[in-house]
């Protein structure tokens, strides 16, 4: 493999990423070109030493992914860092998607379940006292404020859950991708392919 | 399959490898690929990602300086809170390392 193919390989890879940062792994490799050249190494040499550019590529990605994670919690973060870990085979995809569906539809009820919750509270909070249902009328304030209240709360904790379950999933797949995904594929580096 | 152990090991140590080789000197990446590349056979790619990781979790720093030949080179070197995971890494390696020993030794 020559220089320019590598490097092509390897922005290829990280296409999609934020321009600096591929702009920062690019120059990463770039700069190694240089030494080994320096060094006396062929292009086709250097290039074979530092291994498959799709799979650092995609090492790269999931540590990106990871970091966005850690730095700012929010779904789209939380998508990235899944994602990067699926892309470089830290977690396998036919355990995770149906498991990864079945949380995410049952947290998508619980949100549900929580804004009809507010809702409910308002409605009662708001119109209750006027509709002559209730006995008197700050019992139906007083119980839309509960409700609201509650509501509120057990959003809270969805959000919580989520956050956890994230930061386990982040967790088990940099455990796994940093010692044995790694070791299998650079197995697989030492075929001639 | 031995092969696999074996690699495995490598791979959970390199960070380790790598903060020690920053301990006792700043070095850049192309000189700390070849020399872990040489000692312990992997591939020098690897090198980039993992020190990225080691700079995000703040455990090295890094600063530029001028090359005898072509572009400023890129300098790593351990900040305090890499020299204290070092120790505790070391630490550890050696606890481990230490208990296999004496296993490995008593079979003999």
């Amino acid at each position: 493999m020559t220089r320019a193919e590598f490097m092509t390989r390897l922005r290829r890879g990280l296409n999609g990423l934020p321009p600096t940062a591929i702009a920062e792994a690019a120059a990463d490799y770039d700069a190694h070109f240089d030494e080994a050249l320096a060094a006396g190494r062929s292009e086709e040499e250097a290039a074979a030493a530092l291994g498959d550019p799709d799979r650092l590529s995609r090492e790269l990605r999931a540590e990106l992914g990871l970091k966005r994670w850690e730095e700012n919690k929010s779904p789209s973060s939380a998508i990235s860092a899944v994602l990067g870990l699926l892309g470089l085979g830290a977690l396998d995809v036919i355990i995770l998607v149906p498991l990864l569906m079945s949380v995410i539809s049952a947290v998508f009820s619980l949100y549900l379940a929580v804004v009809i919750g507010i809702f409910t509270g308002g409605a009662l909070l708001v119109v209750g006292p006027f509709i002559g249902e209730f006995s008197n009328p700050w019992l139906s304030v007083a119980g839309g404020i509960g409700i609201v209240a509650a509501s509120t709360a057990a959003g809270a904790l969805v959000t919580l859950f989520c956050i956890g379950l994230v930061n386990a999933v982040v967790w088990w797949g940099r455990l796994h991708y940093r010692l044995l995904k790694p070791a299998m594929e650079s197995q697989g580096l030492r075929d001639p392919s | 399959m031995p092969e696999v152990i074996e690699t495995q090991l490598k791979k959970g140590v390199l960070a380790l490898c790598v903060l020690s080789l920053l301990s006792r000197g700043d070095g850049y990446a192309y000189d700390i690929a070849s020399r872990l590349a040489a000692a312990i056979d992997m591939g020098e790619g690897t090198i980039y990602p993992l020190m990225r990781r080691l700079q995000g979790d703040g455990l090295v720093e890094t600063y530029l300086v001028e090359s005898p030949s072509g572009p400023p080179r890129k300098y790593y070197r351990l900040t305090d809170a890499g020299r204290a995971s070092y120790a505790q890494q070391k630490a550890d390696w050696a606890a481990f390392a230490g208990a296999v020993n004496t296993i490995l030794g008593a079979g003999e």
